[in-house]
Parts: C-alpha cells; structure tokens; sequence
C-alpha cells in the first residue's frame, strides 16, 4: 500500500472537479421549471391524481411538479384559489369543479387555453372532441379542460323491487314505469320508500329534467331566462308527480343514501360520481344494479354534467408550458384511464372511450360504472350562471323545489316564482 | 365583564401595594392590564374595525377592487328573504332553546343535588353532551331522526303515531333542531347550577325551616332560588350567546332548508362570506349579529343585574 500524496496542481483539480460535480446539478435544476398542482376532494380524487402525477413524473422528468395541500370541497377548493389570487401564489394548474371555471374566466383568473391548444394542431388525435372541450368553455374563452366528468344515473334495489312484485326484466325506461314502481314499493309499508329523486344541494339535478325535456336555462344572449317555457313546467310537473304519486319523501342531506344502504329504497337517481361509495356501503346487503336515466325526449333530451376541470393559472411562459404539459397528460388518453380506474367517473377524452385498449377490460369487470359512460353522447355542460350572483341562482332554485317537494305550491306557481327570483339575479345585459 | 377589570381585581394586596408604591394606584392598573389591552385591541377591537369597514362596501372575496356603497348592503337585507327567515328562525330557536335547557338544567341540578347517590354519574351523564363533537353526534342525531329508517319513528310507528320528517320537513324541522340545541345545552347548564347550588351555605336552609318554610317548594323559593341569582345570569347570558350562534348542527343536518326553514344567522353569515363570496354583505350581516349580541346582553346585564343580591 503506497501512501497518496497529493500535489498542490492535482489537489486544485480534484477541487475544481468536485466543484463542477456540484455545480451540474444546478445547471440541469435551472433548466427544469417547477410547478404546482391542486385538486380537491381529496376522497374521491387523491389515488386517481397520485396515480397520473407518478406517470407524469416518469415521463416528464424535466418538469417538477408538486401538489399543494388538496381542498375538502370544491367550495373550499374555489375558496383557496381566489385566496392565492389575492395574494398572488397561486398554484399554476387546479382541478375546480367544472361549474366553477365560468367563475374564474370571468375573473381572469383562468387563463385562455386556445393558444396552446392552436400549437397542438389535430385536437382529434389528442382525444379533445368538441363536445368534451365544450365543458371548459365559458364566457368566450377555453377556460379549462374536463378533466373527470359525471353524470345522473338510476340506482336501483333489486330485491326491493322484486318484492313488490316487480320482476320484468330490464329497468324502467319511462318516468311512468318509476314513479308507477315507486307507488307498490311504497305500498309494501314497513318504513319501504319508492323513489328519491336528488332534487336538493343544488339546480344539477333538476337540470337533468329540464334538459330532458329539451330545455334550457337562459336564452342564447343569457339576457333572460328560458326555464319558464313548456320544459320549464312539464319538468316541475314530473317532479311534482314523483311526490304527489310515487309517494316520494322529501330527504335532507344525505338521508336517501342512508336509507338507500339500509335496503329501504327502492330507486334513487344521483351522480355516478357515487357509485363506488354506493357499491360500498350497499356491500351485500341486496342486488344492486344501476342503469341510464330514464328517457324523457329520445330526441331533444340531454344531461347535465358534473366533475373536475384543470384550468391554467400562470401568465409566465416558461411556466404555462409546464403546466401545459401537466394537464395535457392529465387529460390524455393514459392520464383519463388512470382517473377512471380509481374513482368511476366518466372518462373525458374521446380516445380513451373509443378505443377499447384502453377501459374495455375495466368495464367488463365493473359493470355498475357503465351506465354513465353509455350516456357520454347526452352530454351537456353544466351551466354556469352568468355574473356575480351564479352560485346563488341556484340556491334560490333548490329553495323554490322545496316547495314541490313539500307540496307547497303547484308547479305553475313555482315556475313564476322561480322565473321572477332569477331574472333578478342575472346581469341586466349579456 | 371586561378582562382588565378582572385583572386588576384577582391581584394579591401585597402586589397591590408594591405596585401603587412606584407608579402610583392609577398607573399600576394600566401597567397590569397593558397586556391584556394589547391583546384585546390586536385580536378583537382591529378585526372588528375590519368587519365594520366591509360592511359599508360592495367587497367580493377574490376581487381586486371594491365601492363605497353606504348602508345599501343593510337596505338589502330588508329585501333579501333569506335574511328575514334566518332572524326569524334565530329568534324562535332562542326563545325554543333558552328556557327549556335552563328549566331542565335547573330541575335536573336540583334533583342531582338533593339525591344520595350517583352524584358524579348523573352529572357526567347529562355532561356527555357538551364534551361531544356536535358534527359527530349530528350524524347520530341524523340516523336517529331518519325518515323511514331512524329508531324513533320506528318507536312511533310501532305505537301507531303520525311518523314526521324530523329533519326534511318545514314544520318540524326548526324544532328538531332546538331539540337538539336543548339537549347540548343542557349538559353545560347543569354543571353550573350544581356549582352554584353547592354554593349556597346549608345552614341558611336550617334558617329558613325555623322560620316557618316547611315544604320544599317554599324553601327553593326563598333560599335557592334568590341565591341562585348569579348563577341564573350567567347561564342565561351563556345559553343565549350560544343558541344565536347556532350554525354546527344547521350545517350538517339541513344545510338551512327546506326552503330556509331552518336558515340561522350564523349560516346564512357563513354562505354570504364563503358560498357566494359576498364579504361586504356578510360582513354587514355580521354587525347585525353583533348588534344583536350586545343588546341582548346589556338588556340582560342591566335589567336582571338590579335585581340580584350577591351572595
């Protein structure tokens, strides 16, 4: 063993060396761009986004992304980023609930996506449809993009209807074959419920009925509303047929899911975001099956859509291509199979439905989770009231339902009212 | 009822005395409630001036600029249904809430009082309540009040009574929930009159029965009840303050419906701030409270106070 002398030449070398080993680091950490990501609902989303950030990661190395601390709600999501806006430490991409991105394109908070959009060139191969970057447009600008989309299902309790002697096989196609099962439910007595239709939280439901029947909320300029029409009142009618027939009780908060896991309601109709809570807690307490809504008009009836949009915060260049790259991913044909797979909400990219290498085998193993992906094409945006007063509209809709639902008022009533109280709320001019 | 008051007065003479000697009698007092002053200003007197600010201007949470608006935010509230069903409703609760867990606090305290046996078992009993999570206890409360498949409709319909919609139903629903208000309440109130109660000197009961009060009706009358005074005050100032801030139990059972029939001012606070991110309407609603607050406290203070002899 000989010993190592160093000469004073070699001992800078090796410092310099050492210096520059340093140094390198710094230079690769300088050219990757840091971003921030933020989600809410942390229940349903958390494995669904820890799962495409790993795969983002992997692929995109150059990029860091970290996410901040995930909100409750996506109240308190909308709350936190309005904060940061405040403050000016936003997180450059956040998933909001996809009614919420009118609110911050109108705010300019949200930034336009179309120029990004523009350099991507074939939207089609990148598994953007009209119809599903439709769900991100507001107030003239592509705000965000959809990133987890839902829609209202039927549940239905098998064993329940089975012993009320309704055995005809397939579900009910018409609210007439609902609300008439409803009634032998309800006749079985012994605490049994028929139906409960989720008419209160907030105006998506009842959007269901009144897209259904072809309808819409506010006119074209959304100068006045278009609620108050035929649709308008044959909906409300159906609602109040659905209480006053079906026998269906008025259930606060989450008292329908309740009942519903303790085998003693027969139909409820809700998002399909619930599916595997409802799965869940259901276990194997009775046959549980879900199905489409049932139709109204085959024709003119849509859907409402609800779910999670990601929208682009940042202004900076560097750092919008970054969170570009990251909610592209998030919403491409790999990123969408990651989100179905861990929550059952409907995918949001063309592709990924389409092509069968992608869910097929997810589906045939989850039949409760097909019902609302065979109803994409009935899709709509849920719509986002114009203005400053958006969430309240539909707070004083839900309110003028009540009435319904507790028989208070007829339908003509209701709808006046209902028409009055909303008018005032929207801005005077488009 | 101020901090400094009660700082000055819980200091030991010998402080007392060092102190006066080198800044004099008036000089101390400051210099010893100096800290709670600061505290006071910092944590309640700047945010309130804050509060008071908002509420003259058209302020949204999010946004970069805001107006003067003057009173017109509290000329809304006389238009805005929402408002005038959510004082209403607060209003019913506390006249609901107050007297009842007081009379079954009083009663109760009494009973625990006069009883051998079981003193701390009864009293940790009725205490439960306070000690619980009312967001947690809302979802027993919530299963226990269902419709179709809640135990006491199922005891109801088991007797061959009508089965309400305890909570989704606007009749019944403001008074489930001041079931509830009395039931967490009461807990609290009992332990302040059983401190109150062990107060009050035996021999003065020994006292009363020489001079003639035999019965037991009679001897609460002229020794319990005069006595209890202090106590009295205190608990119904508590029990107010606590049924108009009412929102835990609102929030997870009814969300304030249906209909706002069961909308509470400190819901209705909260969804103005926070829902619809109007600050300066909530904030405006926020006064109103307060408003309400004081008042009902100096009412309370100044007229009862006259009337109780502490002990």
């Amino acid at each position: 063993m000989t010993r190592m002398t160093l000469t004073r030449r070699q001992g800078l070398a090796v410092m310099g060396g050492a210096a520059a080993t340093i140094a390198m680091p710094a230079v690769a950490r300088a050219q990757s761009v840091e971003i921030n990501v933020h989600y809410s609902m942390p229940a349903i989303f958390k494995e669904a986004q820890d799962a495409v950030m790993e795969a983002f990661t992997k692929k995109h190395p150059e990029v860091k992304a970290a996410y901040v601390n995930p909100t409750p709600t996506y109240e308190d999501g909308a709350q936190l980023l309005l904060r940061n806006a405040a403050t000016n430490s936003m997180p450059e991409v956040s998933f909001q609930g996809l009614n919420r991105l009118r609110m911050f394109a109108e705010r300019g908070i949200a930034q336009d996506l179309a120029p990004l959009l523009a350099k991507e060139g074939d939207l089609a191969k990148l598994g953007y449809s009209p119809a599903l970057l439709g769900l991100g447009f507001h107030a003239k600008t592509q705000c965000g993009l959809a990133f987890a989309a839902s829609n209202p299902i039927s549940y239905y309790n098998m064993d329940l209807l089975k012993k009320a002697g309704i055995t005809d096989a397939g579900f009910p196609a018409s609210w007439d074959k609902v609300i008439d099962n409803s009634k032998r439910i309800k006749a079985l007595g012994d605490g049994n419920e028929g139906m409960f239709f989720r008419w209160p939280g907030d105006d998506w439901m009842f959007s269901a009925l009144l897209y259904g029947h072809g309808g819409r909320m506010l006119n074209d300029a959304e100068t006045d509303v278009a609620f108050n029409g035929a649709e308008g009142l044959a909906a409300l009618k159906l609602l109040d047929r659905m209480v006053k027939e079906g026998g269906m009780p008025n259930f606060a908060g989450t008292a329908d899911l309740q009942a519903f896991a303790a085998g003693k309601l027969g139909q409820m109709f809700r998002t399909t975001a619930q599916v595997r809570s409802i799965a869940n807690s259901v276990g194997t307490n009775f046959q549980l099956q879900t199905s489409l809504m049932p139709v109204i008009d085959p024709v003119k009836g849509r859907l409402p859509t609800g779910g999670a949009g990601g929208m682009i915060t940042t202004k900076d260049p560097r750092k919008q291509e970054a969170a570009w790259m990251f909610l592209k991913f998030a919403t491409s044909p790999e990123g969408t199979t990651l989100m179905v797979k861990n929550t059952g909400y409907v995918p949001c990219n063309q592709i990924a439905i389409d092509d069968p290498s992608y869910l097929a085998d997810f589906y045939k193993q989850n039949p409760l989770f097909q019902a609302a992906t065979r109803q994409v094409p009935l899709m709509v945006p849920w719509y986002a009231f114009p203005g400053q007063n958006s969430v309240r509209v539909t707070q004083v809709m839900v309110d003028n339902l009540a009435r319904i639902a507790e028989q208070k008022a007829t339908p003509e009533q209701v709808l006046a009212d209902m028409a009055a109280e909303v008018r005032k709320l929207i801005p005077r001019q488009g | 009822m101020s901090d400094a008051a009660a700082a000055a007065y819980a200091m030991a003479p010998r402080e007392r005395s060092r102190a006066r000697s080198l800044v004099g009698d008036g000089g101390a007092a400051w210099l010893l409630t100096l800290p709670a002053i600061i505290a006071y200003l910092l944590m309640i007197l700047l945010p309130l001036a804050g509060v008071l600010a908002l509420a003259f201007t058209d302020y949204e949470f999010g946004g970069t600029s805001f107006r003067w608006i003057g009173s017109e935010n509290f000329a809304d509230m006389l238009k805005d249904r929402t408002f005038m069903a959510s004082i209403r409703n607060t209003v019913i609760y506390c006249f609901f809430v107050v007297p009842l867990s007081i009379g079954i606090a009083l009663l109760l305290a009494i009973l625990i009082e006069a009883g051998a046996r079981g003193r701390a078992f009864f009293r940790a009993v009725f205490f439960l309540p306070v000690v619980s999570l009312t967001v947690a206890m809302a979802t027993a409360w919530q299963y226990l009040l269902h419709p179709s498949i809640g135990p006491v409709n199922a005891v109801l319909r088991g007797l061959g009574l009508g089965t309400p919609n305890w909570l989704g139903s606007s009749d019944w629903v403001l008074m489930s929930l001041g079931m509830i208000g009395v039931w967490e309440n009461v807990g609290f109130n009992l332990v302040l009159f059983l401190a109150g109660l062990t107060a009050i000197p035996r021999e003065l009961y020994g006292a009363a029965e020489v001079d003639g009060a035999k019965s037991a009706w009679s001897r609460f009358a002229l020794v319990t009840w005069p006595l209890l005074g202090p106590t009295l005050l205190f608990v119904i100032i508590i029990t107010m303050t606590r049924s108009i801030r009412v929102f835990d139990s609102v929030q997870t059972l009814t969300q304030g419906g249906p209909n706002n029939a069961s909308e509470v001012l400190l819901r209705t606070i909260y969804q103005e701030g926070f829902h619809y991110f109007k600050f300066g309407y909530s904030a405006a609603i926020t006064l109103v409270f307060l408003a309400i607050v004081l008042a009902v406290m100096l009412v309370q203070t100044r007229l009862i106070d006259r009337r109780i002899h502490y002990g």
